[in-house]
């Protein structure tokens, strides 16, 4: 760091100074004063100091910025450049002259003799200096009292509901602030979008699926009104299971979920979907958001009701294993470094909508967070312990894979955990249990055997050995997994023998992917310590310790101090969870409302910092905030309050009188077409194709197929798309490895899982419309669907065309596009399916890739 | 300055829609002749596409792809960026310091930086008739040295590899911006309307579809990715049908298409979605054409190495960029990471620099026999450099230095066989001719035609720059 080691040791009032000489000097001779400069000091200045001490600079060094003369006077952290008229006492001087050697300006070499007489004559002249403007480096103090300011981290207060005109027209509060501010504006709201649209679109934004003929017949035909038909669509879809895997997808794309650790030696995660799907049943079952953040953060240290709930509490955490890492880093401090950073991403742009991991290095160029509240922060990472199943280390094969490095979720380790007791002695027991097992098994075996078929007692004896054999096995699963080093001591000759044969690394790879296995990525509490400051982020250039806490900025609202034997994950945790927390709800509802209508009301999901965007109707945000954590924090409330709303039903047309007033639709005043997202194209391809497998596949099932490095596993042809891509399951449930994502899905503009996303890319690419044109899983959807439409009507060609626009448009067909497509089918007729290639251009269309 | 946006934003773009037949594709055009016209240059029309557009498709008529004069006489008329993630070691590859050879094992360099100075681990030697000085890791590039224009004053705002990258293709750091290539590609639109104006060969992971994003400028000007060990680029052919079936199934898709326009007059999205078809369509015989290195003569595959383990993958990018630049591809990016040595600088680097040597050299006169070379820009490098101290236990590797780099520049109005700008003595600071990423980027597009501060987009109230208010042209280096 080149910050000018001295504090305040020249404080003087050199303004004074300066503005006392330079008049009293005569008129010539200032204007010599000021020549002098130009000749002289100036070009110095440009070349030796303004890199890191002007505006231009990339980063100002020790807040001192020498390219205005208020800059100068001002100074910098160690205070005022010069003392005018004494050259002496001028720390500008005193740096350049290299007398102290623990300052010496510019670092990259001594001035000439020349230069600094120079600068000594111009001080001596009283600093003459023509330039202006201000200097805008301000000290911390008034950084993080400004900083404070920002309206984000003020209290969400519960704003005045506004009076609205055309009240006939509200459904709720929402509307009153929407309407209001079209009134405002004098803006027409569209009409609603007609009962077919509104399913479609409500049906994709709740379950990422298409509405079913049957269920678009029977909400048209709905006698209720339209407030009352919608409401019990949409209580329908809330408790469907696939509400949870559209929304469970949202937040995994906000914690960059991933089945691989990503960069160099990409191996998999076998344990991710543990946590995949813990997201997605915490969704379906609308756990209360400030619940499911702590368990994410604090899972393993939170109470627990029983032994399910304390191994799913440990599951959340691996929110904080399933970064993207290097295991090619050898430098174990960088690797380190290099996690906590991540998870300090992850947390702060998630749930907190701050960028914290740019002050890893320096402090944060926009926020008021410094490079000290980094890494208060970073020590309660510090003192976890980050259970991902790989470490860093050198070499090909697989030996990044460790199973000590995974998180015991069975039985026992939830019963030891719950009762506080010694996993250890608890692994002895359990030993000495297996042990027990074995011998009891053995001799109910050759019993077994020796019965013939259907003598009494011999089902109720094979009965008894399953369940020895079950409890058997649980507890060799289990001691394989946290056993430390390998395959355990008391596992019998057996197995010893076979370990001899088998490579270490086989014998570690063979545990974890047992997908029976009560293994699960996630964190445990680690050594406690705090951490210390790193120079421009680099690990060996060790600062001052810092003591673990929260930044500054955002302690108004205060976190318990943290106790000096545990990391404080347990506080932030409640910190993130409390109702006074100016972010968490903030952010949340936000990404809901985005969601919802394509846009959130910050237009910056992950970032409600000073770069982040404001908020378009702050008082919408505050209301649906406070709304948020006064119903329990229940998201199911939330998305049902925002979709029963009038604004959420408005139609997409675009009005050219409305579009001249707001052409951005800033004040919705018409709902707007959004993109599907890949998930739900592909989805939906398989459900009109009729071959969607709607239930949750076991596991991970491709996991057997990868093992190794997948870069290396994809380099010989066998890439995870070719091999689970074509399987029926919902997408959410297709694994998601880093860098070697589905071709679909990088045309699509699927998450990148590197890091948070809070919105994905829309984009335009021709590479959309060949996938749709050409490729097989189009066609054969669109084959299937034909088909499918011919055994149900027959030959009714009409019949046929205007059920194909019911099943995959979700509306009827005009007259005219009935014709056109009539036409289109009897001419392809002769070269194929007509019927096929009619829905497959349905397919394509743009209609069908955009919600209503 | 007002950009060609400008009429998305009153109610002129509607009016117009609503006034013609031509929709879209033709306000597309009219906006972009806006942007020349205010900046008082004559428009002329888009002969240059009219051979080009086989096909005879309405859209490529006057899409937004369509080919546009530049500011001023262009020296050059592609880009070739050839880029090398992860930070190159400049000093041991294209930045001769002496001094470091000399103060091997010494401490030394800026306050705060650790390690001991590492001498150049590679011989450098005088090459052409220039006599540049380059590295004995470029053998082959070293025989073209009069033509190269090395950047040795490089220098950029971030030392992390994923800002860096982001900066070095979109000019900043913290915001999502269209990429360089998007920005070249709605300058100039593109000469061949069967292809994208804009591919990128194998990019890299990291700033994913940032790095040939379109970010707010049309979605037209993206780039489109090329992924030559997945066969080029994903269905491109349709084997179940005839084109003449395909077409008609198209049509019907366009129909309905544009039906949902009509009700969404001015859908940017839609408007992009109909012009992506239809590039589609004519890429399906286009694309498998240009990507198609099998009748390339004997003679070229071995000069760009595909022979060759070693530089068969680089060969094969850079073989697949002379055929876009041939076919009128208006910027092509060919990406290659694995340059951020950490340790094992000796090993990698020379593995990397094998791989690269002899695909770029063949490139090089490649374009030079076929006279394309002239006209098109060639351009070199990574995100940053590698510091001069040493990096580790085992002193084999070398930190990122971001203060002072090194890149190269060749062909379309470049001065050959030139050094510009220098590093301090060890290589650790750019000194003399210094280059900043938004200098860099002006100096392509004056070498391209385009003055950096008029080529502008209104956005959200605001005209955009690609250099931001930043920029300086290196005119030295012009030829």
């Amino acid at each position: 760091m080149m910050h000018w080691p001295f504090k305040n040791i020249f404080c003087l009032a050199c303004a004074f100074a300066l503005s006392a000489s330079v008049p009293s000097m005569a008129q010539d001779s200032r204007r010599e004063g000021l020549d002098f400069f130009e000749k002289h000091i100036r070009p110095l200045l440009a070349k030796h100091c303004y890199e890191c001490h002007s505006s231009e600079s990339s980063s100002v060094k020790g807040n001192l910025k020498l390219d205005t003369r208020a800059g100068v006077l001002k100074g910098g952290d160690s205070g005022p450049a010069i003392v005018a008229g004494k050259p002496a006492e001028s720390l500008l001087v005193q740096s350049v002259t290299y007398d102290d050697p623990n300052l010496q300006m510019p670092p990259k070499g001594r001035l000439t003799g020349a230069e600094i007489e120079a600068l000594q004559q111009w001080i001596t002249l009283g600093a003459p200096d023509p330039r202006s403007g201000t200097s805008d480096t301000v000290s911390r103090t008034t950084r993080l009292k400004e900083g404070r300011q920002h309206w984000s981290f003020q209290p969400v207060k519960v704003p005045q509901v506004p009076q609205v005109q055309h009240a006939e027209w509200v459904r709720s509060d929402i509307d009153r602030f929407i309407r209001a501010r079209q009134e405002q504006s004098g803006i027409t709201p569209n009409p609603d979008a007609a009962r077919p649209a509104l399913l479609r679109r409500v049906t994709l934004d709740l379950t990422g699926l298409a509405p079913t003929p049957q269920e678009l017949a029977e909400f048209v035909s709905d006698a209720a009104s339209d407030d009352q038909a919608l409401v019990k669509v949409v209580d329908r879809l809330l408790a469907s299971s696939a509400f949870g895997e559209r929304w469970g997808r949202h937040w995994l794309d906000v914690v960059r979920y991933a089945d691989s650790v990503g960069k160099t030696r990409n191996v998999p995660f076998p344990f991710a979907w543990r946590y995949r799907n813990y997201v997605i049943d915490s969704f379906n079952a609308d756990k209360p958001y400030d619940r499911f953040m702590q368990e994410q953060v604090a899972g393993d240290l939170l109470q627990a009701r029983d032994v399910r709930e304390r191994s799913s509490n440990v599951v959340a955490t691996g929110f904080l294993a399933l970064g993207s890492m290097d295991l090619n880093e050898r430098d174990v401090d960088q690797f380190r470094l290099d996690r906590i950073d991540d998870q300090m991403d992850t947390l702060g742009r998630s749930m907190l909508g701050l960028t914290l991991g740019c002050a890893r290095c320096h402090d944060h160029k926009f926020d008021p967070i410094s490079q000290q509240d980094y890494y208060a922060l970073a020590g309660i990472f510090a003192s976890t312990r980050t259970l991902s199943g790989n470490r860093s280390r050198s070499g090909g094969g697989n030996t990044y894979f460790h199973p000590d490095l995974l998180a015991d979720i069975s039985d026992t380790a939830a019963k030891a955990a719950m009762d506080g007791r010694d996993p250890a002695q608890l692994r002895a027991a359990e030993l000495a249990r297996a042990d027990d097992l074995r011998s009891t098994l053995a001799p109910m075996v050759q019993r077994y055997k020796a019965l013939p078929d259907g003598a009494p007692g011999k089902a109720a004896l094979k009965q008894r050995m399953t369940a020895l054999r079950r409890e058997l096995q649980s507890l060799q699963v289990a001691q394989a997994a946290t056993a430390p080093g390998a395959a355990g001591t008391g596992k019998g000759a057996k197995a010893a023998a076979k370990s001899k044969t088998q490579s270490k690394q086989q014998r570690l790879e063979a545990v974890p992917f047992d997908p029976d296995g009560d293994i699960a990525m996630g964190v445990s509490e680690g050594r406690i310590e705090d951490l210390k400051l790193r120079v421009r982020g680099e690990p060996d250039l060790e600062g001052d310790l810092v003591e673990r806490g929260l930044p500054a900025v955002l302690r108004t609202v205060g976190m318990s101090r943290i106790d000096a034997g545990s990391s404080g994950r347990e506080e932030l945790g409640r910190w993130l969870a409390s109702s006074r927390n100016p972010l968490t709800a903030r952010v949340m509802v936000n990404r809901v409302w985005g969601h919802l209508f394509g846009r959130g009301l910050v237009e910056t999901p992950d970032n409600f910092g000073v770069a982040g965007i404001q908020p378009t109707h702050p008082e919408l945000l505050d209301y649906l905030a406070a709304d948020f954590v006064k119903h329990d924090w229940s998201v199911k409330h939330l998305i049902r309050q925002l979709v029963l709303s009038r604004v959420y039903r408005l139609g997409t047309d675009i009005q050219p009188q409305q579009a001249a007033l707001d052409e951005g639709n800033q004040l919705y005043w018409r709902g707007s077409l959004r993109r599907l997202d890949v998930e739900a194209i592909r989805d939906t391809l398989l459900q009109t194709s009729g071959r969607l497998e709607m239930t949750r596949p076991a596991g991970a099932p491709y996991q057997a197929e990868f093992t190794g490095d997948l870069s290396r596993v994809a380099a010989r042809g066998n890439t995870p798309a070719d091999l689970t891509l074509s399987s029926p399951v919902r997408s959410v449930y297709l694994p998601v490895f880093r860098s070697l994502l589905f071709g679909m899905y990088t045309a699509f503009d699927f998450a990148e899982p590197d890091q948070v996303n809070g919105q994905r890319d829309v984009t335009t690419v021709p590479g959309q419309a060949l996938f749709l044109l050409n490729n097989s899983l189009v066609a054969d959807a669109s084959e299937r669907a034909a088909r499918q439409l011919q055994s149900q009507y027959g030959d009714n060609r009409r019949a046929q065309l205007a059920a194909a626009w019911r099943l995959i448009l979700c509306r009827e067909a005009g007259a005219d596009e009935l014709r056109m497509a009539q036409h289109f089918v009897e001419s392809a007729e002769a070269e194929k399916s007509g019927l096929a290639l009619l829905i497959q251009a349905l397919y394509a269309s743009a209609e069908f890739r955009y919600t209503p | 300055m007002t950009g060609w946006s400008q009429l998305e934003l009153g109610g002129s773009r509607r009016r117009l829609l609503q006034q013609t037949s031509a929709g879209f594709g033709w306000l597309a055009f009219r906006g972009l002749n806006m942007q020349t016209a205010t900046a008082g240059q004559p428009v002329v029309a888009a002969d240059e596409a009219g051979g080009a557009a086989a096909g005879g498709q309405t859209a490529a008529a006057a899409g937004p792809l369509s080919p546009r004069e530049p500011h001023f006489a262009a020296r050059a008329k592609r880009v070739i960026f050839l880029f090398m993630q992860g930070g190159p070691s400049h000093v041991d590859t294209l930045d001769w310091k002496p001094e470091l050879q000399k103060r091997d094992g010494q401490t030394g360099g800026s306050a705060g930086r650790v390690g001991k100075l590492l001498a150049p681990q590679f011989q450098f030697q005088r090459s052409g008739d220039s006599g540049l000085w380059l590295s004995a890791l470029f053998p082959e590039l070293a025989k073209h040295a009069d033509r190269l224009c090395l950047l040795n004053g490089m220098h950029t705002s971030n030392a992390a590899h994923p800002q860096a990258t982001i900066a070095l293709h979109t000019g900043s750091v913290n915001f999502v911006r269209p990429s360089l290539g998007a920005w070249v590609t709605y300058g100039l639109g593109t000469v061949n309307q069967d292809l994208p104006g804009f591919v990128t060969i194998s990019p890299v992971g990291l700033g994913g579809a940032q790095n040939y994003g379109s970010s707010f400028l049309p979605a037209s000007f993206q780039g489109t990715r090329v992924q030559p060990e997945e066969g080029g680029i994903a269905d491109i052919r349709n084997s179940r049908m005839s084109p003449s079936a395909q077409r008609r199934q198209i049509d019907l898709v366009q129909d309905l298409n544009r039906g949902l326009l009509s009700r969404h007059p001015g859908h940017a999205e839609l408007e992009g979605l109909i012009q992506a078809n239809e590039l589609a369509w004519r890429m399906q015989s286009s694309v498998p054409d240009v990507l198609d290195l099998s009748g390339e003569s004997k003679e070229i595959q071995e000069r760009y190495g595909l022979q060759d383990a070693a530089t068969a993958d680089f060969g094969k990018q850079c073989l697949m960029a002379r055929r876009l630049a041939e076919a009128g591809v208006r910027f092509i990016q060919v990406s290659r990471n694995g340059w951020d040595q950490h340790r094992d600088l000796k090993s990698a680097l020379q593995r990397n620099c094998e791989a690269i040597d002899r695909p770029i050299a063949a490139l090089l006169s490649d374009l030079e026999q076929r006279g394309l070379l002239q006209d098109t820009l060639v351009l070199w490098g990574g995100e940053f450099g590698r510091s001069p101290q040493d990096q580790g236990s085992s002193g084999d590797g070398r930190r990122h230095n971001n203060t002072g780099y090194s890149m190269w520049m060749a062909g379309g109005g470049v001065r050959g066989g030139m050094q510009y700008g220098t590093t301090d003595e060890l290589g650790e600071k750019a000194e003399s001719g210094r280059l900043s990423t938004h200098d860099l980027h002006a100096t392509i597009l004056h070498l391209l035609g385009m003055d950096h501060t008029r080529l502008t987009y209104r956005y959200a109230g605001r005209d955009f720059r690609l250099t931001d208010v930043y920029g300086e042209v290196a005119k030295d280096i012009l030829a």
